[in-house]
């Protein structure tokens, strides 16, 4: 059916496809660069559209942003000879493309590289300070170091570090476990603390409580016998007072009530007829005494 | 499709590819009285390209419009329209919505009784006194540049993940593990939230945390029991305390009012005594004044009167007795003087 025309659509067909393969669009979060013959030639190329030769050429892309790589978990030594379990990522993007395609090729390449690169200087570092140094400075005392020589060495690569973190930092096993007995045993120190200033405390307050109830009474009955003390005074001048007026009557008085207060029907009294109150019995006699 | 357009444009300038292009045209004329629909389809083909230009920003979002791959230009939320693909593409980031990332735990199931799962490699970090603490924390953050964070920061949510975990570790790594589980957590939150936009800025993401939150701080799982044992024992303490005190408390208002009663006791009793003497004196200062205007009549009245009552009383009267002899009989001290018998001895002995 197209008969005559055919060579013609095929001649049109070969350059639209020609068309197609001699332009390319690098993203903006890319860079590519261009190799012949599996070469690379020019400069790595940033984002936008570009030309190059169809069919002969072709274009290899990266990344050109900010990426990272994680290591597993690592055991490292410090330098006073405690272990830790180390997890880290690095910030890496690729700086020169055209060192990059030689030295590494892909990305895979680059995380073997920098593995290697990260892990050996975290190490050095680490090997380099005590426990405590390592749990407590700030990271970017210790890791500044080990970025800017993993930087140093990446170049290399074309590729450049911009962050070492280390962002899991465990004991191993064992040790967890021993810090976790550690941890019990204070614990339990406190709870003893606890418990026998409970007792001691409370103790204290309930003596000193009792203590000043003693106190307060002694001092009530010190003040009492004292009132006591002022009312018999008080009490001992006014009878002084009142009595003292006539002595001798009050003598007579008090005897003839203590008479009739003390005798009764037990009582033997002895009477003289010479008793002035006798005196008027001396004639009659007498008085038989009763039995 | 578009090279075509650019091949037929190109037509009028070359001369020597008329007769070719002509040709061309006869054919794709020829094509057309065999393939109406073929026309059809491409024209609508057409259409539908250019169609795909439009596009729709969302009011919490940005969008950012690619040339050939390089960025060209922003586009605020509403409707846009870019030239279709491959000329131009438009990408979109999520700047108004606040974003968030759990570390240490997952929210499993939302609104029942057990919605976290925990994250232990996560969660179990070392303090500054070589001690494990079980931290949960959640970190809100913005897309505060679209373009940095779409095209400078590859895995933005894993690189905040990991910083995140990073600037956490630092911060609980300076201080005790008294201070996470106590009264540093807002220090905390603010350290790790501080380390953590400084990294990203670092990082040239554009994004900017709002806040770092700590879920939950907490002993390790092995030790919980102990540090729980811990807090009764204080409350075990305060109770005792509180017991001592309430005791404190209800003896000294007793042990006054006692005293007080005492004191009172001793008033009365002042009182008593005082007001006991006066009677006693005034009664005897009024027999006084008697006395003294009518005295030996008084003294004799007073004294038979007496002896009235004392002799009726009397057990016995003996008149008379010989003095030195009831001395020898009768042993007038003590109680024998009450035998009944010795009243008969003393008759015998007194005459």
């Amino acid at each position: 059916m197209l008969g005559k025309n055919g060579p013609v659509v095929l001649i049109l067909a070969l350059l639209l496809l020609a068309l197609y393969s001699a332009f390319f669009i690098v993203d903006q979060t890319e860079t590519a660069l261009v190799l012949q013959l599996g070469e690379p030639l020019g400069e790595p190329l940033g984002p936008g559209l570009h030309l190059k030769v169809p069919f002969l050429q072709r274009v290899v892309v990266c990344d050109s942003r900010l990426l990272a790589y994680e290591t597993p978990p690592v055991e490292m030594l410090t330098a006073d000879q405690n272990s830790l379990i180390v997890s880290a990522f690095a910030k890496w993007k690729v700086l020169d493309q055209l060192k990059y395609y030689l030295n590494v090729r892909d990305p895979a390449g680059a995380r073997s590289r920098l593995e290697n690169i990260v892990l050996s200087e975290l190490r050095s570092e680490l090997g380099r300070r005590p426990l405590i140094e390592v749990i407590t400075a700030s990271r970017a005392d210790v890791l500044g170091p080990v970025v800017a020589r993993a930087d140093a060495a990446a170049r290399e690569y074309g590729l450049g570090v911009t962050d070492v973190r280390i962002f899991r930092l465990n004991l191993p096993r064992e040790n967890e476990q021993s810090v976790f007995a550690q941890m019990r045993a204070e614990r339990q120190g406190q709870v003893r603390k606890y418990r026998a200033e409970g007792q001691e405390e409370s103790r204290k307050i309930r003596a000193a409580a009792e203590r000043e109830r003693t106190v307060l009474l002694a001092e009530a009955y010190r003040k009492a016998q004292e009132i006591k003390g002022q009312g018999d005074a008080q009490a001992a001048r006014i009878y002084a007072e009142a009595l003292g007026q006539d002595p001798d009557f009050y003598d007579f008085v008090r005897t003839l009530e203590l008479y009739r207060t003390t005798v009764d029907e037990r009582t033997t009294l002895f009477l003289s007829r010479d008793d002035e109150l006798m005196r008027l019995m001396k004639d009659s006699g007498p008085r038989p005494p009763a039995e | 499709m578009s090279f075509e357009q650019e091949e037929k444009e190109q037509q009028p300038a070359a001369g020597p590819g008329l007769t070719r292009a002509g040709r061309v045209l006869a054919a794709l004329a020829g094509l057309w009285k065999y393939r109406p629909r073929l026309w059809v389809v491409a024209v609508l083909a057409l259409v539908a390209w250019v169609l795909s230009g439009i596009f729709i920003v969302a009011p919490d979002e940005t969008g950012l419009v690619k040339r050939f791959g390089r960025y060209k230009r922003p586009a605020e939320p509403g409707p846009h329209y870019h030239f279709p693909y491959p000329i131009e593409r438009a990408v979109k980031a999520r700047t108004n919505k606040v974003h968030r990332l759990e570390i240490g735990f997952r929210t499993v199931a939302p609104g029942s009784s057990s919605p976290f799962q925990a994250v232990p490699e996560e969660a179990l970090m070392l303090t500054g006194d070589e001690k494990i603490v079980d931290l949960w924390f959640v970190v809100h953050y913005r897309i505060n540049d679209a373009q940095s964070y779409l095209f400078h920061l590859a895995d933005p949510v894993r690189t905040i993940q990991t910083a995140a975990e990073a600037a956490m570790r630092e911060a609980v790594g300076r201080g005790k593990i008294e201070t996470a589980l106590a009264d540093g957590k807002q220090a905390l939150q603010e350290e790790a939230a501080a380390l953590l936009q400084e990294r990203l800025d670092a990082y040239e993401s554009g994004l900017k945390i709002t806040y770092v939150l700590l879920q939950a701080v907490n002993p390790p799982a092995p030790v919980q029991h102990a540090f729980k044992e811990v807090v009764s024992a204080r409350e075990e303490k305060n109770k005792l305390l509180h017991e001592a005190k309430g005791y404190a408390n209800d003896l000294l208002p007793q042990a006054k009012g006692q005293a007080a009663q005492v004191e009172e006791e001793a008033r009365a009793y002042q009182e008593e005594r005082v007001k006991r003497a006066q009677g006693d004196a005034a009664r005897f200062l009024a027999l006084l004044a008697e006395y003294r205007r009518a005295g030996e009549v008084t003294r004799k009245r007073l004294y038979l009167e007496a002896m009235e009552e004392v002799l009726a009383r009397a057990g016995r009267i003996i008149l008379n007795p010989d003095q030195q002899a009831v001395l020898q009989l009768l042993p007038l001290e003590g109680s024998d003087l009450r035998r009944p018998g010795a009243a008969a001895e003393a008759t015998a002995g007194g005459k």
